[in-house]
């Protein structure tokens, strides 16, 4: 008699590795361990989750973060992939902006790609700090808004901001050149030293400016003769 | 060989590979050249040409076997179901913005998820039929991508940003399917906005080889269930209406209606009602019947003497001394009409709604208001019983909608979803004319109980017996005052919503214990 469920019978269904597989894993991997530095930075740096905004807490906070992610292999899919991360609060234990800007400038710094691009239109926190520090033949393009002490420090990198940024964008850059497509709030280039800011709307105020250039919509509003540099 | 011959032949081999899917043997179609597969309903229709054209280069079975993967696994897998569909389309449609450009970010993500899963799980050829189709726009950069992501030589390359970026999305994660396509029509977007303006100009569409993905690949009871699942899912009203409204013309096609499933032209979609319908839908609210049967047989209802000829069985012998004897005898006058009986039935129900200023418009956002007396309307339609809707803002001044009990949904939704916005006072009159066209309807009043004539109103709840769910949103002095004013009356239920997830556990739940004690009346 013929077997009625013959048809039924196991079929040599195969689940084979596709290469997909392994580039998600090692994709998480990476997330895990750049979200692993972000948590001991955190340890470090906000134990009770306040951390101040001060000159020498950005000093000692990107020197931890130099640190953390000494050894890891990533790119700037990656660094884009932890700023969604921070997001996101199922995977974050909790997110301070400061520190997290730090962090996110330190792995731009580092990343093998000479220009980066992050698409951060959909996220919902602003960043401070972004660009901190960005070296020479470093260009960093952030797509979307910003938020305060936006490339403070540059020092001789290019940063492009396809949005708008808030306050102390700038402040104490050595050399470099920044550019929002859009609008800059209060203290920009505050105690600047060189380089250019170029906004392509309205700055709410400048800050008190030692050195370098400012541009308003085309105009060069700094120097300029109403407002003169500014000596600490 | 015939290609039906093949297709005879391959499709048990796929039908097993595919855990023996309920669709039935594909057909032939003389079909385009530029186009391999068409899916109406469950129906698999292969392109006779684009096998006669693709034959030279690729085995003619292996070219069926591929297609038919491709369209089976969109069934078993992505998009599964119409509610899928729509989650994808209208993520895609957040980033892009434009309905063209969402249906094609849709169409190829569909794609990549359906092949890549067909490849890693199935024995398949489709990279091999990859590999021969035409590499153009989108599809250069998908077949990079799948180079990449499956591990195999199409004779692609090049986009290594774009595909870099495409090849960290897990495709194969139904969870994020809805994150995973946003990232995708993100790198993508440009390609798409310059194919499409390419065939605005040219006013020729370049088609997707393995098929469209529209409507016409599901059934109208698919297409009413996604809706309704859709309906849940969104995060608000505006996401479902600008989606719904997108595909209206392709819903009016189909034959799809507001009212139900495609019977007769039906009316033009309204997206807002269509909204209410599908959620409440979701929701069921139980009603408790009461022991009123309407019962149109004879009953007594008066003794008469009896007289020689009229029948015995009506004879009533405890007022007849026992005798049989015209004059002292008597017999039971009968007479036909409503009785209680031990069959239950469903009252009718009388719906107030608040549509005052106060109230949320249900036009711009979920209103919980319109969402419980949608269910609570689907609640009484489903139980056979009638319903009528009294919807009012300042009624005083004439902005009330007074609808007679009848059972014609779609009428009690447009009734129930009109918004007046202003004041806020009823015109007990218009109750009073309700409540006297059905013998003892249920009163479900919902608002949030800023009415200026709020005590007129707790008066006449207090004097009548009708049972009446009181519903009131948020928490005021006019909801305490009502709640204390009609606190002593067993006939009246009193809830309170806070939020969305109340409507249908505090309505189900408070309803069953409101109605237990009324089943003792009767």
């Amino acid at each position: 008699m013929k077997n009625p469920f013959e048809a039924f019978q196991q079929t040599d269904g195969r689940k084979r590795e596709i290469p997909l597989d392994k580039i998600l894993k090692f994709k998480e991997e990476t997330l895990s361990k750049i979200l692993k530095g972000y948590e001991d930075l955190l340890k470090n740096e906000a134990k009770d989750l306040v951390w101040l905004m001060q000159y020498s807490t950005v000093i000692k906070a990107y020197s931890i973060a130099e640190k953390k992610i000494e050894g890891i292999e990533y790119t700037a899919e990656d660094i884009e992939e932890f700023c969604y991360a921070l997001d996101r609060s199922d995977q974050i234990p909790y997110l301070i902006t400061g520190p997290a800007g730090v962090y996110i400038s330190t792995l731009c710094n580092y990343a093998k790609e000479e220009e980066i691009t992050l698409h951060l239109r959909d996220l919902n926190v602003k960043i401070n700090l972004l660009g901190y520090r960005l070296p020479p033949n470093k260009k960093l393009i952030v797509e979307g808004n910003v938020g305060d002490f936006t490339g403070i420090g540059l020092d001789g990198g290019e940063l492009i901001i396809e949005g708008s940024g808030k306050n102390y964008t700038g402040a104490g850059m050595k050399r470099g050149k920044i550019i929002i497509r859009h609008n800059l709030g209060f203290n920009t280039g505050h105690g600047m030293t060189g380089g250019e800011i170029i906004v392509g709307g309205r700055i709410k105020g400048l800050g008190k400016i030692v050195g370098g250039k400012i541009f308003e919509r085309e105009h060069l509003i700094f120097p300029n003769e109403g407002v003169k540099p500014f000596y600490f | 060989m015939e290609i039906e011959e093949i297709i005879q032949k391959i499709w048990p081999k796929v039908r097993k590979k595919h855990l023996f899917p309920q669709i039935p043997l594909p057909k032939v179609i003389e079909g385009e050249e530029k186009v391999a597969l068409e899916i109406k309903s469950k129906q698999l229709f292969i392109s006779n040409s684009f096998h006669e054209k693709l034959k030279d280069t690729m085995k003619e079975e292996e070219i069926i076997e591929a297609v038919l993967d491709h369209g089976v696994t969109h069934y078993m897998y992505c998009p599964w179901d119409f509610h899928t569909h729509l989650t994808l389309y209208n993520e895609a449609k957040k980033v892009v913005r434009k309905k063209e450009l969402a249906q094609k970010a849709t169409t190829h993500f569909m794609d990549v998820v359906t092949d890549t899963y067909c490849v890693k799980e199935k024995d398949t050829k489709i990279p091999t039929l990859y590999k021969n189709l035409p590499k153009t726009g989108v599809h250069e950069v998908l077949s990079s991508l799948y180079e990449k992501i499956w591990g195999v030589d199409l004779g692609s390359g090049g986009h290594d940003e774009r595909v870099n970026r495409l090849s960290r999305i897990p495709y194969l994660k139904r969870k994020k399917w809805g994150e995973s396509i946003k990232k995708f029509t993100k790198v993508i977007q440009d390609i798409l906005e310059e194919e499409l303006k390419n065939e605005q100009e040219n006013s020729q569409r370049s088609p997707n080889p393995l098929g469209e993905h529209s409507l016409d690949n599901y059934s109208l009871e698919e297409i009413d269930r996604g809706l309704r699942d859709f309906a849940s899912a969104v995060q608000n009203l505006q996401e479902f209406k600008e989606t719904v409204e997108d595909l209206k013309e392709e819903l009016e096609e189909k034959g799809y209606a507001t009212g139900g499933m495609g019977r007769g032209p039906g009316n033009p979609i309204d997206a807002n009602l269509l909204y209410y319908m599908k959620l409440a839908e979701s929701y069921t609210l139980p009603l408790r019947k009461l022991p009123i049967e309407k019962r149109g047989d004879l009953h007594p209802h008066s003794h008469m003497p009896w007289e020689i000829g009229k029948p015995f069985a009506d004879i009533d012998v405890w007022t007849s001394f026992g005798k049989i004897m015209p004059g002292i005898t008597k017999i039971w006058k009968k007479r036909e009409g409503e009785t209680y009986g031990e069959l239950e039935g469903t009252p009718n129900c009388l719906i107030i709604i608040d549509s005052s200023g106060s109230m949320i418009n249900p036009r711009e956002r979920l209103s919980y208001a319109v969402l419980g007396a949608a269910c609570a309307c689907n609640a009484y339609l489903k139980n056979e019983s009638t319903v009528a809707v009294y919807n009012f803002s300042d009624a005083l001044r004439g902005n009330k909608i007074v609808l007679d009990f009848n059972q014609e949904k779609e009428q009690i939704y447009q009734a129930i979803c009109r918004y007046f916005g202003g004041g806020t006072a009823l015109d007990l009159n218009d109750i009073q004319f309700l409540l006297s066209q059905a013998g003892g309807p249920d009163i479900f009043i919902i608002t949030d109980m800023q009415i200026t004539n709020l005590e007129k109103l707790i008066e006449f709840f207090n004097q009548i017996e009708n049972r009446v769910t009181a519903v009131h949103l948020g928490h005021n002095v006019h909801s305490t005052r009502f709640k204390e004013g009609t606190d002593k009356k067993r006939n009246i239920s009193f809830f309170n919503i806070k939020n969305k997830e109340d409507i249908p556990k505090i309505v189900l739940g408070k309803i069953k214990e409101y109605l237990a004690p009324t089943a003792e009346w009767g």
